[in-house]
């Protein structure tokens, strides 16, 4: 305890003294953002799951052919788990003498748990969103049923052999999906009307979704205690799995917040890092003085941690308090882009931000605190008495090990915090010796060099040491930003591929091939686009190399699905627009019994290039041979398939065209007319589908936009640390030159120049150094394709020198219009 | 040691006009320097003494235009340094002024030899190498010219120090407590050393100690207490 009371004593005379405004700033900056990122991850990252939860319109969802246990629904009731169930078939209806059909959906009171309904009830009324579905008695269709069929709102729809008043033209579903049930125009009514319909009978082709929600513990104890109940035309779905357009965007911008928390992490680190070695630097005189006055090394130890721990208390505390308000700030700039009940922030991440001030300041601090132990006492005697350098190993090691461990415990993801770990090492020696080397050619350059620029490349040159650590803190400042902004532009420039302007938003299937120039001219016609066609074939995979494919297929999997229902089999002269071969050759000279297969599904049958598939067409076997694999981009929401053939295999068997085309809003009356011009077509809308999807990804780039303005703000904190950190020595020399007769011209050309090259040597660096890792991160983390981008090369550079050189000039201009006597005392 | 040392001459090299030096701290101001008057001619050698905190070291820094006074003036060669801007302050020192701190004041990064040749740079003579080298040789540093201050003892680095006063060949040397920080046998080398190179190139020195033997070796001599001259 007393030396608690000793080291506060000191602590509160080091900041009376001004000692420790620097550190105390820093701490506060890095805290501040460390607290702000930590917090704004955790509520968007809650607020982007509960936004994408409403595309199942539930946090969990059961579908089922069937009716799911009592024992289910009991334990879901058992965890507190809220509950709702819809209920989907096709059902043709008919009114005024009209076909047409439906996708009729049956939904329960409760529906739905997640996301909202919308409806409108004329062509210019506005949008009423509606909490849950249609009351008894009552259906909400889709405008087009009422074109279809001529009808008007409050008349009477029948469907099955119940009678239900039209009260609402349903406008938005959150779960609507893109399946035949999903897509063909909807008509939703209350579950308790169901059974008057007398549509649902034994062997009706019927799908349930049971719904769940409620608190993420509760929903991970569920999902482990449903798995082993479920039969196998039972599936489990969440929004990861079972929207792979929504799940796959929704991962990556996980990913980028958890790239742009370690990003705050590391910059905090450095800064931190910075700071304090100044601070240990000033100390070493009190840490000789107490050796004089009889203080043991341990005891020394003892006093300076406790100073650093009550320091980190105190700093962490009010960057904690300022992190509150700065992302409660920016959420309020983001209110009318994010949904608009925003996930409430969790404790843990307040006290979070809290702990990691003082556990960085901890791993940043102890190992130039145990320098401060081992000052020898004659440093009172000789100032210029360095103490012995603490053990490299441990610093780095200290340093490494603590940022690893913050930053698996921001992600939760170990490959993430091994790939960051690693390249982070390997960064950090390449940078060391790069500096190293570009620093030692340079010396034999200076005796050519006119005084001003020998001057402040001397400098850099012989304090050699300082100026590595000064490289080193610049390049990862740098770094760090051009790392945020590229993954940034490369997110949001994936997604805009991922859905351009006026991409496809409505299928059209079973077109007969003699249907095909006419229905392709009623398109052209209508859309003014060219629309593309691929034939059809229904075909089953049913074994690889002579083996049943069953054997192959693991409960649950892709390959499951693939196999258990017709695939649609094609043939195309050209390799698809959005698909990439990833082995093999596109037909070359075989092209007889050759088949192109989908990557995903083949790893997941394990089917090689070269082996020998059979598939069943009607009554027909025939085998054709993988001749290449290929990537597929499923989230483009457009035709894909997993087999394709070479022309001249499959067109011998009775097969349909598919096609899809975009169509805007205004147009939507010509799906009418092709249906009735083509019975036989079955139309699919994605429109509503693909603006959904949009709304999110405009959400997400505009998060993602923010937190790369957070990491950059960030970086500038670590650049004005480490000018801070370093002004102390070259305002001494300054000073000195002064004394000696320099004038205020020669020493800021010579400042400029030095902190130019440091700009530009940390520049150089840090654009290798962000390459590489972005490579590394995009190959092994984010699976997006790199590519370098040249302007940033010569751009990072010369802007850092500049910068820096700025941040410099500026730091020290003081010098120059202060009397030396002045700087010399202060120091 | 009274006023009757101070010369009357109107060449004088130096003068000081009711100087004065005052710092406002939180409990009030501070009077270090009050109403200093003198007057140095070229050649002398002045040793201002006086007891720690009497105001030695900022009267030196006054007169080398280091520090600007609150009320008065200094005249050197007759500019008034009040009148001047830092940097024209930096070019007089430049042209006139050699120094020699109690701390050295090295630039760590510099070898002995580039320490040396900082000053004669500074106003762009072209033969800055070998008038440096040949003046540590005769500080006895002429095997040393590579080595940085962290390479040299503490004897070594005043030594280079010296070098580097004398190099410009100064017509005023100011040492602020030049044997401060070295022991007994060193510090009266380094004393010889300053006394011999002040001989040589005739130049005025100001010296500013507490050690009144060494002030004997001086011409004349100033007490400063409690910022008062006696």
């Amino acid at each position: 305890m007393k030396a608690l009371a000793l080291a506060f004593k000191l602590l509160f005379r080091d900041y009376r003294s001004g000692e420790l405004s620097l550190l105390f700033l820093a701490l506060i900056i890095a805290v501040t953002s460390v607290t702000a990122i930590s917090l704004l991850a955790d509520r968007l990252q809650q607020t982007m799951v509960t936004q994408a939860a409403e595309f199942l319109a539930a946090d969990l969802v059961v579908n089922s052919t069937t009716p799911i246990s009592a024992d289910i629904v009991q334990m879901a009731t058992g965890l507190n788990l809220q509950q709702a169930q819809s209920i989907e078939f096709t059902s043709v209806i008919m009114e005024n003498e009209q076909l047409l059909l439906a996708g009729v959906k049956a939904v329960s009171n409760n529906y739905p748990l997640r996301g909202q309904l919308k409806t409108s009830l004329s062509d210019y009324a506005t949008e009423q969103i509606q909490a849950h579905g249609p009351e008894r008695n009552t259906v909400w269709v889709e405008k087009r049923i009422l074109s279809a069929l001529n009808l008007k709102l409050g008349e009477q729809l029948r469907i099955g052999e119940k009678a239900l008043t039209i009260s609402h033209v349903l406008t938005y579903e959150p779960d609507k999906r893109g399946d035949l049930y999903s897509l063909s125009p909807r008509a939703m009514l209350n579950t308790e009307d169901l059974a008057a319909t007398q549509v649902i009978q034994p062997g009706s082709h019927i799908h349930y979704f049971w719904q769940f929600a409620g608190a993420p513990e509760a929903l991970a104890q569920f999902k482990q205690q449903l798995k082993p109940l479920l039969n196998p035309s039972q599936k489990l779905m969440d929004i990861h799995e079972d929207r792979p357009e929504i799940g796959g965007a929704l991962q990556r911008a996980e990913r980028y917040l958890g790239l742009s928390s370690i990003v705050i992490v590391l910059i905090a680190g450095v800064t931190i890092a910075m700071s304090t070695r100044r601070y240990s630097e000033r100390h070493l005189d009190t840490a000789a003085l107490l050796r004089c006055l009889g203080s043991t090394q341990a005891q020394i130890l003892t006093l300076f941690t406790w100073q650093i721990i009550l320091l980190g208390v105190l700093a962490s505390s009010v960057g904690c308090g300022l992190g509150w308000l700065l992302q409660d700030f920016l959420l309020h700039l983001l209110a009318s882009l994010l949904p608009q009940k925003i996930a409430a922030p969790s404790l843990l991440s307040i006290v979070f931000g809290l702990l990691m001030g003082i556990i960085i300041l901890l791993g940043f601090a102890l190992p130039p605190l145990l320098q401060l132990r081992k000052v020898s006492a004659l440093r009172v005697l000789r100032r210029d008495l360095e103490p012995l350098p603490a053990s490299a190993w441990l610093v780095y090691g200290l340093a490494i090990s603590l940022l690893s461990v913050l930053i698996w415990q921001y992600t939760h993801d170990l490959r993430m915090t091994a790939t960051i770990g690693l390249s982070g090492v390997a960064g950090f020696v390449l940078l060391y010796a790069l500096a190293y080397g570009l620093l030692t050619l340079l010396k034999p350059l200076l005796p050519k060099l006119s005084l001003a620029w020998r001057l402040s490349l001397q400098n850099l040159v012989q304090e050699r040491s300082t100026s590595i650590s000064q490289i080193l803190a610049f390049s990862m400042a740098l770094m760090v930003m051009q790392l945020s902004y590229t993954v940034k532009s490369d997110l949001i420039d994936n997604w805009q591929q991922q859905l351009p302007v006026q991409a496809p938003n409505h299928f059209a299937l079973n077109i007969f091939p003699e249907q095909v120039h006419s229905v392709e001219q009623d398109i052209q016609l209508a859309t003014q686009g060219n629309s593309h066609f691929y034939p059809i074939v229904r075909g089953r995979l049913t074994a690889i190399n002579d083996v049943a494919v069953q054997r192959y297929v693991t409960k649950d999997s892709q390959g499951q699905q693939a196999t258990e229902r017709d695939l649609s089999l094609t043939w195309s002269e050209s390799l698809p627009p959005d698909n990439t071969l990833v082995s093999g050759n596109w037909w070359q000279d075989k092209r007889e019994g050759v088949v192109s297969v989908e990557q995903k599904l083949a790893e997941n049958l394990g089917i090689k290039m070269g082996d020998r598939l059979t598939f069943t067409v009607g009554s027909e076997q025939f085998t054709a041979q993988v001749s290449s694999l290929r990537q597929v981009h499923w989230e483009t929401m457009q035709p894909n398939f997993y087999m394709i053939f070479a022309p001249g295999n499959l067109e011998r068997f009775a097969h349909t065209f598919l096609t899809s085309f975009y169509l805007a809003p205004a147009q939507k009356a010509f799906l009418n007319t092709l249906v009735k011009n083509y019975p036989s077509i079955t139309v699919l809308e994605v429109d509503q589908i693909l603006a959904q999807l949009k709304t999110i990804l405009t959400q997400l780039t505009t998060t993602i936009n923010y937190l790369f303005s957070l990491g950059v703000l960030a970086g500038f904190t670590v650049l004005f640390a480490a000018i801070t950190a370093s002004l102390d020595q070259r305002k001494h020399k300054s000073a000195i030159m002064r004394t000696l007769g320099a004038n205020s011209r020669l020493l800021n050309t010579i400042h400029c120049i030095e902190f130019a090259g440091l700009g530009l040597i940390s520049g150089i660096l840090a654009v290798c150094l962000a390459e590489s890792v972005t490579w590394v991160l995009y190959h092994f983390v984010m699976h997006l394709e790199y590519h370098s981008r040249v302007l940033l090369w010569v751009l990072i550079p010369l802007s850092a020198s500049g910068v820096i050189a700025a941040a410099g000039y500026f730091g020290l201009l003081k010098v120059s219009q202060t009397t030396p006597m002045q700087i010399l005392r202060s120091l | 040691m009274t006023r009757s040392h101070i010369s009357e001459t109107p060449t004088s090299l130096i003068e000081v006009r009711q100087l004065g030096k005052t710092v406002n701290t939180a409990t009030g101001p501070i009077h270090i320097l009050t109403d200093i008057n003198l007057r140095i001619n070229a050649g002398e050698s002045l040793a201002i003494i006086g007891t720690s905190g009497s105001g030695k070291s900022t009267l030196l820094g006054l007169l080398a235009g280091l520090d600007l006074p609150s009320q008065g003036e200094v005249f050197i060669q007759q500019h008034a340094l009040t009148t001047m801007d830092e940097d024209a302050r930096a070019e007089l020192r430049n042209q006139l002024i050699g120094f020699v701190f109690q701390a050295f004041q090295l630039l760590p990064g510099l070898t002995a030899l580039e320490n040396v040749m900082l000053p004669l740079e500074l106003s762009h003579r072209a033969d800055a190498e070998v008038v440096a080298a040949a003046l540590l040789q005769r500080v006895g540093l002429g095997n040393r010219l590579t080595h940085t201050p962290k390479q040299l003892s503490g004897g070594e680095q005043q030594r280079v120090a010296l070098a580097r006063a004398f190099v410009t060949q100064p017509r005023i040397l100011f040492a602020d407590e030049p044997t401060g920080n070295l022991d007994r046998k060193t510090g009266a080398h380094i004393i010889d050393l300053l006394f011999e190179l002040n001989a040589e190139q005739q130049t005025t020195l100001i010296l500013v100690t507490h050690d009144v033997q060494l002030a004997q070796r001086c011409q004349h001599t100033i007490t400063l207490e409690g910022g008062c001259m006696l």
